[in-house]
């Protein structure tokens, strides 16, 4: 084969194993392993990219091959046929960083012992009115391989682990729902977590007595967890730069603008020791942290060495990342408003009359368009500067210009959530942060209007 | 590239015989399901095609039953059938006692294939020839710049057996298509899916994307109130799928985490209403005799004329519950077995929905994020028009909707006489009165 006919190639082999446990109500319904063994070959030929997705033993051992064999780019490179856009690729910066130890490993305590753990932490939902439950572990291995014809190559293994629990309460022919998760790469120390039923249960109680939501144009403040949402969604998404390539994102054409308050910086970092954390990103670039937003000012979006390459505005490459056996798209990490300076009182008083919104039970945006929608768990009215009453079936949706321009005040108090993120049929881990903030003029859904 | 998708069908026969034979002194019951797909696909970036896909995979997930006990793993290669046999012994161990009454029986071997066609090759021609007429449908509409898309033509082969001498194959093919556009900020897209490349209309997805976007710029604003609303297929099947579905589903009914608990045989819903479960239905684009346990799929009313007469359940939770299985064990991928349904049809009274004035959704922004529990719900609204005489009139630039499906039900006023196939779903547009919608106006 004329090795000249590929322009670029890379590998990267994922084998993993997960394991799951499912307790609902009391019964261990699940407790079982996944295992995969996965390879995606992507090769660039004389226009796009050709890419074959294969089982990763048929890649072999990446790292102690000097090439892969012709005959799988050769099949690669025989899809690239199918292209007719030429596609450039920037050479992009080298390096891993070194994975975060473990404050515990969770593999080091055995299936049963995990299950019994969680059958104690069910117990502190078991309350009056609380009428289902249902708790979820998970714990992932992977070990990831890489090289590519550039000569970058690299090898880690990473650990995720995670823990979610939900009560269900009912009062006559009221039911409402409390969740809690966490999701870590330090370790879940599940042994910790009985607090987090409790609150679960609790706030399922609580939101029997909870009233719907008024909805209409109000001012809202957004509490860390949701606000974290609103930078994911709102901001990060329109932020990739392969949305911008293809002329689907809102924020095309804005770096230097400015597109919010001078108080407000939005930052993605993969290399953050938070869930969305990357020792280096799935086309063996280095990692590196990006301020979408600085100050008010659009100044960057987030890069592959495909969009770095297509000059369409600033950035840095390293955000590229894949499923395993799919192909590496511009993706989020760890998106984040930095903190200001106010405090969470400042925040109520300023306020005065509105919503506080709490929690996140998604969200999901059109970035073309820049509308976002995305719901809390539940809020409080805020009246006279005090919190009041809780609400159910709160949520925020809006334009993504206009309501950046709505912050008024950014709280001190950041704190991360961690979740995943779903882009083109992948989902990945990602967190997402921020401190308490405050919006004039939010739309806020209600079935009351 | 041409040729065919082609399976070494042997090969996958002996690795589920060596799976039986190993399992069966061990355990009480085996199951396993495996499959092996291969597809070819081209993804559009702007108008471009940037990415041609070749991509083969497997999938082995076992089941195993000791004393009541249920253990189940999975992998993406075969290589790891053993591995994966012990893990399921393993998890089967750790998982609470239940009854059980036994995997389905088979004495020979039996042959689905209804969704497969044999004309369907991995021909890159064919894939280049969808892509033009799709943008050659989105011409129709100057203004529409897309945005992205693609083509992808695929086939699965797979074998569900047991040790109770089930042993059934499957052959499946699909084709799928989908358009991106944009004109200024307005947003359009189509897709079609089918398992028959002749089925597929790839002119009509591209003229449905474009017109969209480029009919959708320069909305107005609307004034938050109470409007009668057209919910369109997508719109529609987004909300039912959020919400009323998992209500449905047999296990979160007995485990308290549904509004119909309690509610059998009561009118839940407006007289004229039915909701049921059809995967044989001749109009469902993917269909399978069985369903991922091998039992033989039915019609399953689940609304009939407004009153609930059927949860759905797989063989697991019928076993819990003291119930029969509905036949609805679902493998969403080969990873995960769960109770589901294989092709939900909704029907109500006809009537022309966009006759009189009213606000038109193409598709909601958010369905995922409504209650479950309780079925409310607040989204965005895409491609919003406002409507009157049977067709689509002035844009709306922004409208969020909130309310609860159970309750939108009573308010449905009339379907749409045509109902949109989709693959897993037939459902039709529906008009409901006196919604609230939010407006930014």
């Amino acid at each position: 084969m004329d090795n000249t006919a590929y322009r670029y190639y890379d590998v990267r082999r994922v084998r993993g194993e997960a394991t799951h446990i499912d307790i609902d109500n009391t019964r261990i319904e699940l407790a079982g392993s996944v295992f995969y063994d996965t390879a995606l070959i992507r090769v660039l030929g004389e226009f796009g990219w050709g890419v074959l997705s294969l089982d990763g033993e048929m890649v072999g051992d990446i790292a102690t091959r000097e090439k892969l064999p012709l005959e799988l780019i050769q099949k690669a490179l025989h899809a690239a046929k199918l292209t007719n856009e030429r596609i450039e690729i920037s050479e992009t910066a080298s390096g891993m960083r070194a994975i975060p130890a473990m404050k515990e490993d969770p593999r080091a305590s055995s299936l049963e012992e995990k299950a019994e753990t969680l059958l104690d932490i069910e117990k502190h939902a078991k309350k009056d009115e609380i009428v289902s439950t249902r708790l979820g572990y998970i714990e992932k291995t992977e070990q990831i391989s890489f090289a590519s014809s550039h000569g970058d190559e690299y090898e880690y293994e990473l650990v995720r682990s995670g823990f979610s629990v939900m009560a269900v309460s009912r009062r006559g022919s009221l039911s409402q729902m409390g969740y809690n998760r966490e999701h870590t790469i330090s370790g879940i120390q599940l042994r910790t977590k009985h607090h987090l039923a409790a609150e679960a249960a609790d706030r399922a109680v609580k939101l029997l007595d909870a009233k719907p939501a008024k909805g209409g144009k109000m001012k809202a403040i957004l509490d860390p967890e949701l606000a974290g949402v609103f930078a994911h969604e709102a901001v990060g998404h329109a932020a990739e730069g392969d949305l911008v390539k293809e002329g689907s994102s809102v924020l095309e054409n804005y770096i230097g603008k400015k597109i919010g308050p001078k108080e407000l910086t939005v930052i993605d970092d993969p290399t953050l020791e938070q869930f969305g954390f990357c020792p280096v990103d799935d086309e063996g670039t280095k990692t590196e942290c990006t301020e979408i937003i600085s100050h008010g000012v659009m100044h960057a979006y987030l890069h592959s060495k495909e969009t770095l390459a297509a000059d369409i505005g600033y950035g840095i490459a390293g955000h590229s990342r894949g499923m395993p056996g799919d192909v590496p798209i511009v993706r989020m990490s760890n998106t984040f408003i930095a903190p200001g300076e106010c405090s969470y009182d400042e925040l109520i008083e300023s306020c005065r009359d509105g919503i506080l919104l709490i929690g996140s039970r998604g969200g999901q945006v059109d970035p073309g368009r820049g509308i976002f929608q995305f719901n809390a768990e539940y809020g409080y009215l805020i009246e006279n500067g005090e919190v009041g009453q809780m609400v159910r079936d709160v949520s925020l949706s809006g334009e993504i210009l206009t309501t950046l321009h709505a912050i008024t005040h950014i709280g001190d108090d950041l704190t991360f959530s961690a979740g995943f993120c779903g882009k083109s049929g992948q989902s990945v881990p990602v967190s997402d942060g921020s401190p308490h903030i405050l919006l004039s003029d939010a739309i806020v859904g209600g079935s009351d209007v | 590239m041409a040729g065919s998708f082609d399976f070494d069908y042997h090969a996958a026969a002996e690795v589920v015989e060596a799976i039986l034979k190993k399992a069966a002194p061990l355990v009480d019951e085996a199951e396993v399901y495996l499959g092996i797909s291969e597809s070819l696909s081209a993804d559009l970036k702007r108008d471009k095609i940037s990415i041609g896909s070749n991509s083969s995979g497997s999938a082995v997930s076992i089941r195993v039953i000791k004393d009541g006990k249920i253990g189940v793993s999975s992998t993406d290669s075969t290589m790891f059938w053993e591995k994966c046999l012990s893990a399921a012994i393993s998890s089967a161990h750790l998982s609470d006692t239940q009854p059980w009454g036994g995997l389905p029986s088979g004495t020979h071997e039996k042959e689905g294939n209804l969704s497969f066609d044999s004309s369907l090759t991995p021909d890159s021609a064919l894939l280049g020839d969808l892509i033009d007429r799709m943008r050659s449908g989105a011409e129709s509409e100057p203004g529409a710049v897309i945005t992205g898309g693609g083509a992808s033509f695929s086939s699965r082969y797979s074998v569900l057996a047991n040790t109770n001498g089930l042993y059934n194959t499957n052959k499946s093919t699909t084709a799928s298509i989908m358009l991106e556009a944009i004109a200024d900020q307005s947003t359009g897209y189509e897709s079609d899916s089918q398992y028959q490349l002749s089925a597929l209309d790839p002119e009509r997805v591209g003229e449905t994307a474009a017109w969209f976007c480029v009919h959708g710029q320069n909305g107005e604003e609307v004034k938050t109130g109470s409007y009668d609303i057209v919910l369109a297929p997508e719109a529609f099947s987004s909300l039912l799928e959020a919400t009323l579905i998992p209500a449905l589903s047999g296990r979160s009914v007995h485990m308290n985490r549904s509004v119909f608990v309690g509610k059998m045989n009561e009118m839940v819903a407006p007289e004229q209403l039915s909701l049921y479960d059809h995967g044989m239905d001749t109009r469902s684009i993917f269909r399978c005799p069985w369903d991922g346990e091998g039992t033989s799929i039915s019609h399953l009313p689940l609304i009939e004329k407004g009153k609930l007469v059927s949860y759905y359940y797989d063989l697991k939770s019928a076993y819990l519950f003291g119930e029969k299985t509905t036949g609805n064990a679902v493998r969403y991928g080969a990873n995960s077995l769960s109770s589901g349904l294989h092709n939900v049809v909704f029907e109500g009274p006809t009537m022309d929905v966009m006759d009189e004035k009213c606000i038109y959704a193409r598709d909601v922004v958010g369905a995922h994020t409504a209650n479950p529990m309780t079925g409310d719900f607040s989204v965005e609204l895409s491609s919003p028009f406002f409507a009157e005489g049977g067709a689509l009139q002035r844009p709306i630039k922004t409208a969020m909707l909130s309310g609860n499906v159970f309750d939108m039900l009573h308010a449905l006023v009339g379907c749409s006489k045509e109902s949109r196939i989709f693959p897993r779903m037939i459902i039709p547009s529906v008009r409901c009165a006196g919604m609230s919608v939010i407006g930014r106006g």
